[in-house]
């Protein structure tokens, strides 16, 4: 397995372990700024990434433009591990963005990742 | 969020290209990075450096390229226009930058004071930090935190090289994003990473008896302070007052003058007269 499979894996491992609660959404300050846009919020760049990675989506301007704006400011994760879950949601949309950076930068920007 | 790809990939492109071809995210050639540190005497080298990581210097410039890209986005979606724009870049990019920078002087004041401040304070508790000055390198933070991960290895190898080169056995970063770099990122690609690294204010926090006497004059009466995401979740630091560099963008915006705690240092422990 090369390391880009490795990572789509590890990805997909991480990303299941979603229990799609939601508490993350609310806190999200890209969400709070897009007035209620869920694709803004931390699960809905996860399950972006999830169909990124599955072949259902193939990203455009609007799929990049969620992926980029996260800020990394890990208020989601403070919120996933005080419900039980310890999900690193800044990790896995990190690792979403270097999977689509090297697309990006390469100038295979209809590709799927 | 219309043209966001083709904005982003231009984006990513011209810094992966810059930082390969200069080591810096802008691409300039030449340092414009150490005025600030003019009569201060700074030792060119020892085993602690002071790391500034241009970011204090480098906000009116990146104001200006914000600006600028802001204003060519329509073209962005016209095809071949973005390798036009690269070599344009490369060829012009700097000077066009610097010209325009050279009218936010009110913000490179503001970060020389604050660069100022934070020295100033370090001596007050026995820190005496050298200063690599043109050789100081930058982080690599950008490529990290864009997904950038082919080239942040080779960066982050070089920067370690110079620092070894250097004899540099600790380093004070004046920002939260280069000390968590430093500090955590840097030793994932480096095998038996030995370089202490620590944020200024971890620095006087350990030392704060010793801060000296201060001027409280000339400090702001209120402030608000910015809660840095990275200092509290990324490093775990929630003891010690945080970086505003961030909001200074906006204080047109908000309406409010931000004070940067450099800045609060300066007025407190350099020129208690200057505003």
């Amino acid at each position: 397995m090369n390391k880009k499979n490795a990572a789509k894996e590890t990805l997909l491992k991480e990303i299941a372990k979603c229990r799609s609660c939601r508490f993350c959404v609310d806190v999200c300050p890209t969400y709070q700024a897009s007035e209620g846009v869920e694709s803004m919020s931390a699960y809905g760049r996860l399950q972006l990434i999830k169909y990124l990675l599955t072949g259902i989506l193939e990203f455009d301007d609007s799929l990049t433009y969620c992926l980029y704006s996260c800020l990394q400011c890990r208020r989601c994760e403070v919120v996933c591990k005080s419900k039980g879950q310890d999900i690193d949601i800044c990790k896995i949309i990190q690792m979403g963005r270097s999977l689509l950076s090297q697309n990006l930068v390469q100038g295979n920007s209809n590709e799927k990742i | 969020m219309k043209r966001s790809k083709t904005l982003i990939a231009q984006a990513l492109s011209t810094l992966k290209e810059n930082m390969e071809r200069t080591g810096d995210p802008l691409g300039f050639r030449h340092t414009y990075w150490t005025e600030w540190a003019n009569g201060l005497g700074l030792p060119k080298g020892g085993k602690t450096v002071l790391l500034t990581a241009r970011m204090y210097q480098m906000l009116p410039y990146v104001i200006q390229t914000t600006d600028m890209v802001a204003s060519i986005k329509p073209l962005l979606a016209i095809k071949g226009f973005g390798k036009v724009l690269s070599m344009g870049n490369r060829l012009a990019g700097e000077t066009v930058i610097r010209l325009k920078a050279i009218g936010a002087k009110k913000i490179k004041a503001r970060g020389t004071k604050a660069l100022k401040g934070i020295i100033s304070a370090l001596n007050s508790v026995g820190e005496y930090p050298a200063y690599l000055y043109e050789a100081e390198p930058y982080s690599g933070v950008l490529l990290y935190d864009l997904g950038l991960e082919d080239g942040i290895a080779l960066h982050i190898n070089k920067v370690y090289e110079l620092l070894k080169d250097h004899g540099v056995e600790e380093v004070i970063a004046v920002d939260p994003h280069t000390t968590f770099m430093m500090k955590e990122i840097y030793p994932k690609y480096i095998k038996n990473y030995d370089i202490r690294v620590k944020h200024y204010l971890e620095v006087l926090s350990e030392g704060k008896e010793n801060l000296g006497n201060t001027s409280h004059k000339d400090l702001p009466k209120e402030f608000v302070m910015h809660d840095s995401c990275v200092m509290t979740r990324d490093l775990g630091i929630v003891e010690c007052p945080i970086c505003l560099i961030n909001l200074m963008k906006y204080e047109a915006e908000l309406g409010v003058r931000v004070w940067d705690m450099g800045e609060i240092l300066h007025a407190a422990l350099v020129n208690p007269s200057s505003k």
